[in-house]
């Protein structure tokens, strides 16, 4: 399907302009959509004693995203950080979903799944692209016997979570894996078999 | 012709015939993508640039330009396109997709219009119409 990132390696990538500049670099992830979009990220100066900027990069003004660096046209299409946040919030109907590290993975059929550890996302090819928050890592619960080896598991299109608790149906789990080169098709299985299963 | 090839070559006036100085940069203008005038140095007094519409030919010996007084002191334009932070060689090379390509070795420009022709890293030539800027963290190319 598309490129899949986790989370945890965008943080600190360098924000380029297409003048070669470093404005800024990714500090944190804002999710909407109750945590199934990236709306945006917060930044960070660069170097070594600058601290969080008040300005945030949208979504949607993001060039490229690649393993060495984000793309800006220029710094001009950073908006308020404050206003980014109240966006995210809004879209995601208030739920605090904020942080959902460490928050607890729960079948719809009542099994706990583990612990949230990294997020997932998968950024599909084309102008316009969404950046969609494909999945988790997950730290497997015992009762799962699959060791202590994280697993990866593929999300809805849509998601439920309340902050501590994140819903998933219970067919997710025949989608587990541990290999992040097949798990791009995995969600596409788990997500074409919702599908089908709706009609 | 390459940045480093043309570097050195001196500047002769055809109407006198004198050395005027040594090729030392380009001043590179990302918006058109071509060198819009050559850095001097070992000039005479405080001259500094020579406009690339000022040069009769960019020849393989020899900078030939029709007048010793075609040089200039000092220009507000020239002076912020030719800022260390936007020297092309040496840097790292990224994509628009975010990766990192290579180091810009060097800079293939036309010596007849001054359009840069390619950008040279150590496994590729890229396009000079790709090459979006250069600043003090990299040189991005349309990837």
């Amino acid at each position: 399907m598309s490129t899949l990132l986790r989370a945890s390696d965008l943080a600190k990538k360098p924000v380029v302009t297409f003048g070669g500049e470093d404005v800024a670099q990714i500090k944190d992830i804002v999710y909407g959509a109750n945590g199934g979009r990236v709306e945006a990220f917060t930044l960070a100066g660069r170097g070594l004693f600058a601290g969080p900027l008040k300005t945030a990069l949208p979504w949607p003004a993001v060039v490229g995203l690649g393993p060495d660096a984000v793309i800006v046209e220029s710094e001009a299409v950073f908006v308020p950080r404050d206003e980014v946040l109240a966006s995210a919030a809004a879209s995601s109907g208030g739920a605090g979903v904020g942080d959902v590290l460490g928050s607890e993975v729960l079948t719809d059929q009542g099994t706990a799944l583990g612990r949230v550890r990294d997020v997932v996302i998968g950024i599909l090819p084309g102008e316009q692209a969404e950046a969609d928050v494909v999945g988790y890592e997950i730290d497997p619960a015992e009762t799962l016997n699959r060791g202590q080896q994280t697993l990866l598991i593929p999300l809805p299109d849509t998601i439920s979570a309340s902050g501590t608790h994140l819903m998933v149906p219970a067919s997710a789990t025949q989608f587990l894996t541990d290999n992040m080169e097949g798990f791009g098709n995995a969600v596409d299985a788990f997500r074409r078999q919702l599908h089908e299963g709706a009609v | 012709m390459l940045f480093t090839e043309g570097r050195g070559r001196k500047v002769v006036s055809t109407s006198s015939a004198r050395q005027l100085g040594l090729v030392d940069g380009y001043v590179v203008d990302f918006s058109e993508q071509r060198v819009v005038a050559l850095a001097l140095s070992r000039t005479e007094g405080k001259a500094r640039y020579l406009r690339w519409s000022d040069i009769t030919a960019f020849g393989v010996d020899a900078v030939t330009v029709p007048a010793d007084d075609v040089l200039l002191d000092s220009d507000p334009v020239l002076d912020d396109l030719h800022n260390k932070h936007h020297a092309i060689l040496g840097k790292r090379v990224l994509t628009t997709h975010g990766v990192e390509v290579g180091t810009a070795q060097d800079v293939d420009l036309d010596p007849a219009t001054g359009r840069l022709t390619a950008l040279l890293t150590p496994a590729d030539q890229i396009p000079g119409d790709r090459v979006l800027g250069a600043g003090s963290y990299a040189v991005v190319v349309r990837g």
